[in-house]
């Protein structure tokens, strides 16, 4: 099932969380919503469900206007953070929940339910906990027993709230694959609210960036990670590397660096941004001829697992930098702190100041877990 | 499986709460509830026997335990709309309202018995306007079980709410995603969670009203056979100097209270077992 949603308005108080959303979700696909906490994701995500009833707005499952429908009616299936298993019953009977409650007409007998859960508790690969209670399961056993159960009413759309945020990193590894894989064996219509980019980029077909009560970019992972619309986008997304600078006549110049950004051609001496993620730059002994490096020493050196990170001090300004780079390729020149070397952007992206897509850094420098 | 009576914790001090624990009860419970049976037993078993199965305690047996008992279900259902209506929902005056549970816990019995019999008389506000339609409370057994139901009311209500307070709206919500309509939600959702606290409301309260004397003797008019409750027996017996014909009724007493809270005791953990809120051990 397709969900549309058109102006989407949502205040607590003085509070605006949704603040005109627009949004096309296409039928079977797994579509994450990614913001810093705040954003407004969790509430958009209760309003689709109808949890939440939105100030003013639409809400349209395949063209039709849900936007009045009872979380009842809507055949959807939630999955919430911390769970919210039914305590007092069995794994068996949480996930019987939904089909027993239905009214008689359309109610399965009972030998019908027995073999639907067994099905769902085998899907979740956890029939052997059928007769346990969930206090006798681990975290992520229950985030699989909430998701059978969400799924046992044969849901047109499927809501994930942080599913795995309560879980350890580990778990949360396992659970997001498996999480996949379930989605292509079922195809169904399914949205995911994360704060963790990774978790967004690993397992989404398209994401949707928010902040402040607004989507800034929607796009499929690598769109959203290497084509960032917005400063926000490109700061929430992954480790980066902000220089200021200006820019002239499509030239950007970060202290003795020089680089063409031909989309900026008009600019005339204007301030700007130029952001490099730490993956994207070089790192060299000695200097290039025509302004291509800057000069840096090296004040720390860690290793990351697969990876080695460099924090440089910039040597005109006194700024630091971060660097990655592979473990081989640090083997191969082993750099020591107190290095002089000259670090050399292969990408970089730069925003102007005036540019009605960027807001004040002040704003977002604070709340973005992936910086 | 051996059974070990101690077990190692972090906590030092087991042996000498445990004594203290002991003690004390015995000090305080079981030492005067002994004295009981020892002032009872100086009766032959036909007098003993005699005693407590004259008509006129039968008689008070069944109102005591039956008045308690009618007293405790009221409170039971109107104890968890009071709870359930303090914690769901805001409204002006709640702190005042929720003093006001405490309160008989607080009045001194006495005054609450004169109280209800004042308003409850055929001359009272509300005896008055119930005389037309047939209803005598006060100085009927019905008025011995407004008495005991005014008494018991905060033990439903205090114990109701804290559980109620804790219950996550999530689980509620989930309940609703997945079809369940607000009656099932309740029934299938909401009351179970709460069901174990109910029943040690119950039970409470129930014990509460069984022992309960100064404010029913003011209602209920103490007719023998009719509204004489046991506590009241006990009494008249000591007053003729009477006391090991009080000591019988009132073991007799002890012991079916005694077995009543055992045997809801029992059933609590039997619900608690089979509703998953305690491994089975």
């Amino acid at each position: 099932m397709s969900i549309e949603i058109q102006g989407l308005h949502k205040r607590f108080g003085h509070f605006v969380a949704l603040d005109g959303i627009d949004l096309t979700i296409p039928a079977g696909q797994l579509v994450a919503l990614l913001g810093p906490s705040g954003c407004g994701k969790t509430t958009l995500l209760r309003i689709i469900a109808g949890l939440e009833m939105a100030d003013c707005g639409q809400i349209l499952f395949n063209g039709e206007d849900a936007s009045r429908r009872q979380v009842q009616d809507r055949q959807v299936g939630f999955v919430f953070q911390h769970y919210a298993l039914f305590q007092h019953m069995s794994v068996f009977e949480n996930v019987a929940f939904g089909l027993r409650v239905r009214p008689r007409a359309r109610r399965p007998s009972d030998a019908q339910i027995r073999d639907k859960v067994h099905a769902l508790l085998e899907l979740v690969q956890l029939s052997w906990v059928a007769n346990r209670y969930p206090s006798q399961l681990s975290g992520g056993q229950r985030q699989r027993i909430a998701l059978a159960r969400a799924l046992a009413v044969e849901p047109q759309v499927l809501l994930l709230d942080e599913p795995f945020g309560a879980l350890d990193t580990k778990v949360r590894k396992e659970l997001r694959r498996w999480l996949r894989r379930l989605h292509d064996d079922l195809h169904i219509t399914s949205v995911f609210v994360t704060h963790d980019q990774e978790e967004a980029l690993e397992v989404a077909d398209q994401i949707v960036v928010m902040n402040r009560g607004h989507i800034e970019q929607v796009g499929s992972p690598q769109e959203v990670y290497d084509a960032p619309a917005t400063p926000f986008v490109y700061q929430f997304l992954g480790n980066i590397n902000l220089f200021h600078s200006r820019v002239h006549a499509g030239w950007v110049k970060v202290g003795g660096l020089r680089v063409q950004v031909p989309e900026h051609d008009a600019a005339e001496h204007a301030p700007a941004m130029a952001y490099v993620r730490p993956h994207d730059i070089d790192v060299l002994r000695e200097p290039e001829d025509g302004d291509t490096t800057l000069a840096a020493t090296i004040s720390r050196v860690s290793s990351l697992g697969s990876l080695v990170r460099l924090e440089l001090i910039q040597a005109p300004s006194g700024e630091i930098a971060e660097v990655e780079m592979t473990r081989e390729r640090y083997a191969a020149d082993p750099l020591q702190v107190g290095d002089l070397v000259f670090v050399k952007p292969r990408q970089l992206r730069v925003f102007l100041y005036n540019d009605p897509k960027v807001e004040s850094p002040m704003h977002w420098s604070g709340d973005g877990d992936g910086i | 499986m051996m059974f070990r009576f101690r077990q190692p914790s972090v906590l030092p001090g087991f042996g000498l709460t445990l004594g203290f624990t002991l003690g004390y009860l015995g000090l305080i419970v079981l030492i005067p509830l002994a004295m009981a049976f020892t002032q009872a037993f100086h009766l032959s078993w036909d007098q003993f026997w005699h005693t407590v199965t004259a008509p006129r305690v039968l008689a008070s047996y069944r109102l005591t335990f039956g008045a308690a008992f009618l007293a405790a279900v009221i409170n039971t259902g109107f104890g968890f709309i009071i709870a359930w209506v303090l914690v769901r929902y805001p409204f002006p005056g709640k702190r005042l309202v929720d003093a006001l549970v405490d309160l008989p816990f607080a009045l001194p019995t006495a005054v609450a018995g004169i109280t209800l019999a004042a308003i409850y008389s055929s001359n009272g506000w509300i005896g008055h306007a119930l005389k037309p339609l047939g209803i005598k409370i006060a100085f009927t057994p019905l008025g011995v079980i407004v008495a005991l139901v005014f008494i018991s009311l905060p033990f439903v209500v205090r114990t109701v709410q804290p559980v109620l307070e804790d219950l996550e709206a999530e689980v509620e919500e989930a309940a609703a995603s997945l079809g369940a309509d607000r009656w099932q939600i309740f029934w299938r959702v909401i009351f179970p969670a709460v069901r174990p606290a109910l029943l040690t409301g119950f039970t409470l309260a129930f014990a509460r009203a069984i022992g309960e004397y100064g404010s029913v003797i003011f209602i209920a008019g103490n007719l023998p056979m009719i509204s004489e409750i046991t506590p009241l027996l006990i009494v008249s017996k000591l007053e003729q100097y009477d006391y090991s014909g009080a000591a019988a009724v009132s073991v007799v007493m002890l012991v079916i209270s005694f077995m009543l809270l055992l045997v809801i005791n029992l059933l609590q953990r039997w619900s608690r077992i089979r509703n998953g809120w305690e491994a089975v051990t």
